[in-house]
């Protein structure tokens, strides 16, 4: 039994990181489709739309940072707190990282047609951005807690 | 439900549908929107192809019968899995039954009992033959100006306010619809709406070309050219 709690544990300590790095790969790959797409469509601003594919990417800093913090000597006593900060909160930076990849992916095309609405067809990006850095934050502040 | 990210290169790549009706030049040729569409897998260009087959009338010959045309619309019906596009096929098809009622009245026949047209109201609209509006203009407030424009006999107007309310009816649908195939068959089909919109600019300009040239030529015959050339 207490195998497999340690073994939650370090699922625990690790899920941060991987759902994190999932989460950038896939957000920057569907924004970073779009950002091709526009390309091809448009004479100009091919940096802005790269750019913004990019925006996904702090989803795996989140969960490094996560990781690290969570990183301990793993015990029957303080697994299940690890497990269930690290899941949780890389399945929510998981979400986000998708959905902001496809906010971007909006925006892009929209601003491929309007440059003039490129910093407004950012906001839902950076509303996810700021649902992705409560996440982040509160699994740093409530992970203090763990012995 | 299609993947809702399965065309996004191909979406991003298409210029946007409302800059279609507004540029000067069309800012997508029919070639280079084919190129584009080389990127659908061969399921999703096939059932974009029965979409395209049956409800464009350029793709009917002239002497095609309403049985064979309802036969046509009900076959590709039966090949289209993605339940939006079926929902935006039948909304279609009501529009089109309802303008093939208010024609054969207008010709004044009788309520239709063979194949005229399918869909929900295809049953409703003999029982209330003898209403102006079908009793539909609840449910399609488009119809009275349908029916004016037909008996007006201006089809050219005619054609403009259907190709308007299928326009209305593919932006009411692609709003539901990113990147996914949706939203490539609602693209092409806005592109064919525009498509026609364009001919009928064309057409309308040949035609005031042609009143505008016999206005002119009638006077030719009251010249005198030898005097002229003298």
């Amino acid at each position: 039994m207490n195998e497999l709690v340690l073994t939650l544990g370090w699922l625990g300590i690790y899920a941060p990181m991987a759902l994190g790095a999932a989460a950038s790969a896939v957000g920057c790959s569907i924004a970073g489709m779009a950002s091709i797409g526009a390309m091809t469509e448009t004479d100009g601003g091919y940096g802005r739309f790269v750019g913004v594919s990019a925006f996904p990417s702090t989803m795996v800093i989140y969960g490094i940072v996560i990781m690290f913090t969570l990183n301990r000597e793993v015990t029957p006593e303080n697994a299940g707190g690890l497990f269930g900060i690290g899941i949780l909160s890389g399945i929510a930076l998981m979400y986000c990282g998708i959905w902001q990849g496809r906010a971007c992916a909006a925006a892009i095309n929209a601003t491929k047609e309007k440059p003039e609405i490129f910093g407004l067809a950012l906001a839902p990006a950076a509303i996810i951005e700021g649902f992705g850095v409560f996440a982040f934050v509160f699994a740093l502040v409530i992970s203090a807690g763990i012995s | 439900m299609s993947d809702p990210d399965a065309y996004i290169a191909l979406i991003s790549s298409l210029p946007g549908s409302e800059r279609l009706f507004v540029a000067k030049q069309p800012p997508l040729s029919r070639l280079r929107l084919d190129r584009r569409l080389k990127a659908l897998t061969s399921e999703d260009a096939k059932v974009l192809k029965v979409m395209e087959h049956a409800l464009n009338w350029s793709a009917y010959d002239m002497d095609v019968t309403d049985a064979q045309a309802v036969l046509r619309c009900k076959q590709a019906l039966a090949e289209i899995p993605q339940s939006s596009l079926r929902r935006l096929f039948l909304e279609r098809m009501d529009l089109r039954t309802v303008v093939a009622a208010l024609r054969l009245r207008g010709q004044g026949g009788n309520p239709p009992s063979g194949a005229y047209g399918f869909g929900r109201w295809s049953r409703h609209i003999p029982a209330y033959w003898g209403d102006p509006d079908f009793r539909l203009s609840t449910a399609m407030p488009w119809i009275k100006e349908a029916r004016q424009l037909l008996e007006a006999e201006d089809p050219l107007g005619l054609e403009r306010l259907l190709l308007s309310v299928s326009h209305k009816q593919l932006k009411r649908h692609a709003a539901r619809h990113l990147f996914d195939f949706e939203a490539v068959a609602i693209y092409v089909l806005i592109w064919n709406i525009f498509d026609r919109w364009a001919q009928s600019n064309a057409q309308n300009a040949a035609a005031r070309f042609e009143k505008l040239a016999q206005k002119a030529m009638s006077n030719v015959a009251d010249f005198d050219f030898e005097r002229v050339s003298a």
